[in-house]
Parts: C-alpha cells; sequence; structure tokens
C-alpha cells in the first residue's frame, strides 16, 4: 500500500479516537460558560456565554429555589490546596528516605521493599473505618491535619518507589567518597544522593499532590463539613444533593480540573513511570 | 559492604508513621470482624462472636456484589489492555501526525479527579441530558443510560464498563507506547532492512519485546480495577436496585449509609477482609509470576 495513504488512515483514526477523549471535557467546559436554559443542550458553544457560573461558584455562591442553593466554593479550594501541597511535601521527604534505606542500605530487606508496595493495593474503603476511629481517637477527625495525616497511606509508596527508580541512577562513587571524607550516611543522603536525584523529588511530589488532589472517598468520610471538606468531596456530594445545577457543577468541575490537566502534561515525561512506580520507564 | 543496622535510620520514620497508619487500622479492623456497630444507634462496638459470618452465608446481595466486582474486572480489564495496546501501535506509527497533541489530550481522563470523570459522564448521559438530546435530533431513541436494568437494550452495568474502559485505555496507551519507543531503533531497523512487513515487525519483534510491560500494565489495571469507587458513587449509586452495587460499593452502602438492609460496620469490615483476600490472591497470582522486587531494586 502506498505510504502516504497509510498515513492518513493512521492520522484519521487516532485523531477520531482523540476527539472522543477530548469531547466530554469540552462540552463540560461549555456548559460551565452556558446560562440556565442552555444545560442539558448538546452544543459545544454556548448561545449566550455568561460568567455568571463562575462567579456564583467563586464568589457569591447561588440560590436556585427549589433546585437548591450551594455556597461559593473558595473555602473547599483552599482546603483541597492546603492538603494536597502538604502532602506532596510530607510525603516526598518522608518518601525519599525510605527508598535510600531500601535501595543502599537494603534497610529492611526484601520484605519492607514488598510489604510497602503492597500497600498501593489496598483499597481505601477497607481500612476506611479504622481510619475514622484512630483520627477520633487522635482528635484529627474532620481536620485538614487529618486529611494530612491519612493520605500518605496513598502517596507513601507511589513516592518511596518512584524514589527508588531516581536514585538508582545517581552514581554511587560520589556517594562512596563522601563517606571516605568522613560524612555520615545521613549527611550523604542530604548533601549529596538529594541533590542528583531533585528531578525525581520533585515529579514525585507532584504525584503525591495530584493523587491527594484527586482523592475522594477518604475525605467524604474523614472531612464531612466545611472546614476540612477538599473540593472532589463537596463537588461529588453536591452533586448527588443538588445533581440538576449543572453550570454551577461544571464551572467547579473545570476549576478542579485544568490545574492538574496542565499539571499532568507538564510532567508527562514521568507520567507512565509514576503511575506504575517506575516499573516502566 | 555496610552494615545493614546503618540503614535502619533512614526507614525507621516510615515504619512507625505506617505501623500507625496501616497497621493499627488492620488490626482493628480484624477485631471489628466479630462485633457489631450499627452506625446509627451504637456507639461501641458489640461483641457478637461468629454472627457476622452467619449473616454472610446468608446474604445474597454480598454473593451479587462479589461477582459483579469481579464481572466488571473481567470485562474492562482485558478490553483495555487489547484496545489500548491497539492504540499504542497507532501511537508509535513514524506516519501519525500531531502525536504530541494527541497524547496530551489522553491525559485528560488520567489526570483529571475520578469523581469529575464520573461528574462529566453523569451529566452526559443524564435522562434529559445531551446524549439523549443528540440521540432523539438524529432520529433516535433516547435510552434511560442510568437507570436500566437488565434486559434493556443498554444496562447500566455495561454503560459503567464502556466507562471504566473509556477512562483506563489511554493509561495502557501510553504506558505500552514507552514500551515499544524502549526497545533500540536499530533493531526495527534491521529487520525492516530484511523485508520484515510493519506488521511483521510488530508481532515478531515489538510483541515479544513488550511483554514485561503489559503484564505490569496488567497487574496495575488489576490493582485500581478491583478498588473502583467514584464513578459508581457518582453515576448510580450502586443502582438501579443493585445492579452496579460491587463489593467496594457493598462495604461503602453497609458501612457508612443507611440505604443497604445490612447496615453495620462490623459486618462491613467482614467484607473488607473478603475484599481483601480477593485482591491479594488475585495481585499475588500476576506478582509472583513476573516480577522479581529483589532483581528490580538491587541487581
Amino acid at each position: 500500500m502506498d505510504k502516504r495513504v497509510i498515513g492518513i488512515v493512521v492520522t484519521l483514526v487516532s485523531w477520531a479516537i482523540g476527539v472522543i477523549y477530548l469531547l466530554p471535557f469540552l462540552w463540560m467546559i461549555g456548559t460551565s460558560f452556558k446560562p440556565i436554559g442552555e444545560w442539558g443542550l448538546p452544543s459545544l458553544i454556548p448561545e449566550s456565554p455568561t460568567l455568571r457560573n463562575y462567579l456564583e461558584v467563586l464568589i457569591t455562591g447561588g440560590i436556585y429555589g427549589v433546585r437548591g442553593h450551594f455556597p461559593p466554593i473558595v473555602r473547599y479550594l483552599f482546603n483541597s490546596i492546603v492538603v494536597s501541597l502538604s502532602v506532596a511535601i510530607l510525603t516526598s521527604l518522608l518518601g525519599s528516605l525510605t527508598a535510600y534505606g531500601i535501595l543502599r542500605y537494603r534497610a529492611g530487606g526484601t520484605f519492607f521493599a514488598n510489604w510497602i508496595l503492597s500497600l498501593r493495593m489496598i483499597p481505601p474503603v477497607v481500612i476506611l473505618y479504622p481510619l475514622v476511629v484512630l483520627t477520633k481517637v487522635l482528635g484529627l477527625y474532620n481536620s485538614l491535619g487529618g486529611l494530612v495525616f491519612v493520605y500518605p497511606v496513598i502517596t507513601l509508596p507511589i513516592v518511596t518507589w518512584f524514589m527508588i527508580g531516581a536514585f538508582k541512577s545517581v552514581p554511587r562513587e560520589t556517594e562512596e567518597a563522601a563517606m571516605l571524607d568522613g560524612c555520615t550516611p545521613f549527611q550523604v543522603f542530604i548533601m549529596i544522593a538529594l541533590p542528583q536525584a531533585s528531578i525525581g523529588l520533585a515529579t514525585s511530589a507532584i504525584f503525591a499532590f495530584l493523587f491527594s488532589w484527586s482523592e475522594f472517598l477518604i475525605p467524604l468520610l474523614l472531612a464531612p463539613s466545611e472546614s476540612a471538606m477538599p473540593l472532589t468531596a463537596f463537588a461529588g456530594y453536591f452533586s448527588n444533593q443538588y445533581g440538576i445545577l449543572w453550570g454551577p457543577l461544571s464551572a467547579a468541575a473545570v476549576i478542579i480540573s485544568l490545574p492538574v490537566i496542565v499539571v499532568a502534561i507538564g510532567i508527562q515525561k514521568y507520567l507512565v513511570r509514576g503511575l506504575t512506580l517506575g516499573f516502566i520507564r | 559492604m555496610v552494615p545493614v543496622n546503618r540503614g535502619l535510620q533512614f526507614i525507621i520514620p516510615a515504619v512507625i508513621y505506617l505501623t500507625i497508619l496501616v497497621i493499627y487500622p488492620t488490626v482493628y479492623l480484624y477485631y471489628m470482624i466479630f462485633n457489631s456497630l450499627n452506625p446509627l444507634f451504637d456507639v461501641t462496638p458489640r461483641f457478637t462472636g461468629l454472627q457476622n459470618i452467619y449473616t454472610l452465608a446468608q446474604d445474597p446481595d454480598a454473593a451479587y456484589s462479589i461477582m459483579a466486582m469481579l464481572l466488571l474486572t473481567g470485562i474492562t480489564v482485558p478490553l483495555q489492555l487489547a484496545l489500548g495496546s491497539l492504540l499504542a501501535i497507532l501511537f508509535t506509527s513514524p506516519h501519525l501526525r500531531g502525536r504530541l497533541l494527541l497524547r496530551s489530550i489522553m491525559l485528560i481522563p488520567l489526570s483529571i479527579p475520578a469523581v469529575i470523570v464520573g461528574l462529566n459522564w453523569k451529566m452526559i448521559f443524564f435522562t434529559y441530558g445531551p446524549l439523549n438530546t443528540f440521540l432523539s435530533t438524529v432520529g433516535l431513541e433516547p435510552q434511560p443510560w442510568l437507570s436500566a436494568p437488565f434486559g434493556n437494550t443498554f444496562n447500566t452495568f455495561f454503560v459503567l464498563a464502556v466507562l471504566d474502559i473509556w477512562q483506563w485505555t489511554p493509561f495502557v496507551t501510553l504506558a505500552v507506547a514507552a514500551g515499544i519507543e524502549s526497545i533500540p531503533p536499530y533493531i526495527q531497523e534491521a529487520a525492516a532492512l530484511d523485508g520484515a512487513s510493519r506488521l511483521q515487525v510488530i508481532r515478531h519483534i515489538v510483541f515479544p519485546l513488550s511483554k514485561t510491560v503489559i503484564i505490569i500494565v496488567l497487574l496495575f489495571r488489576l490493582i485500581d480495577s478491583l478498588k473502583i469507587f467514584d464513578i459508581i458513587y457518582m453515576l448510580t449509586f450502586g443502582g438501579p436496585g443493585n445492579l452496579t452495587t460491587t463489593l467496594p460499593f457493598y462495604i461503602y452502602k453497609v458501612g457508612f449509609t443507611l440505604t443497604a438492609a445490612k447496615a453495620d460496620i462490623g459486618y462491613a469490615s467482614l467484607l473488607a477482609v473478603i475484599l481483601l483476600l480477593i485482591s491479594t490472591f488475585l495481585v499475588l497470582l500476576v506478582l509472583t509470576r513476573v516480577l522479581n522486587v529483589r532483581k528490580v531494586v538491587w541487581e
């Protein structure tokens, strides 16, 4: 067959699939700019575009009579940002420490490495009730601190295994030289290994951020009120309560999604590696 | 060789942290199996011995939820692997125009929170939503996508399966594409010089060399597909009836809502242990055969 024909067919088929992936999200962006009468229509571009949905969602809140009402989401957005950033910092530090111990010193042996990996497998719903009890005992239930405390159950295995891969590409020789010069293992870790793995560290922090940002089930039960509930739980909860307020809901969804899409495209090169904990590079 | 105990200082913080965060909850979970705790009436757990196991033996909903979970996994994961691998071949083709942009688009369902994917499709599938409006404009029959029981042309269980396939196929595609691209190009070029067609190269070179990648992808898809919760919560809340109540969602219903007939946290804990056993079994089945952690990390 002619090379050009193959090229056209491959490109057309691929882009047809690309459209299937783009369309739903484009429709939601469109809906976020639609006034109330147009919400259910399949059109991608609003006939009379409006910023009202964003205004209500971010600043004033909205009252729609019998359809329901909602507060502005600023507080929930704030909760999401604070929790995700804290978890990113906490887990990337703890995770790289652990990864370094596993890789360079075989600390804990195969069992420990395996065990950390197996945590990736636990469905959160399984340990949810014990976590509710635990956070209540520690006085962290329904608080931002509680979420920061609990999320590493999801993010720590990911970061640890990602950092094992990152430290592997750091040459051992410089570390050994520093050791001969009288540095303690911990000094070598802080001053030699970590700076050389800084790109890996930053990427793993971003992964921890992305996973925390998307978490839904844990905050749904651990942070049921405004003071700690993140944006995802808010969106889920309110769409089930007042499912028909699509304009504001779409606006909120776009606000939640756009930052993470941008971040994900930014770390595209490492995305597969991160999602597979470094097994596929 | 450095003595092992010098490395302990690096892992002790994580060990202490995870003991509180994981080991304590796990122990508590097993303790709760032998207790009963109604979320509405009880304050402290009551010891009931093996009562929960009797309840389980007589609970058809539990058996159904396990089957529904395995069916969902059994439909979606193989299809994701097949479709994803095909797309990866397409996406690594040298003839493709706009590859980078296309790959960025494929990141959308992976990067936005699953709740938002659920919200997005909930609106699209809504009875008076854009999909049905579109269908009736082009003269097709609107469907009750999210409330159709078995027997309907499109029943909700399969709508959910299609959605999960849509959401996670890009992950397989990107991972397999990364695997294909890590095969040194000269191997493929050499084969092409020897007169092998593109399909022969894929069949005899690309596929065997991507085997490990595909198995790793299978492992992660298996793990995550046994966790599916967010999109069920958003789209169907386990309904219509309990058609889409898979085991993770049934645990949530029994333990945290009053919608299940047997709302009880002790009973939910027993179901949770069963979920843990099933996923451990399935994952070990794949893991022990392919991934040797000792080899991956230290060699």
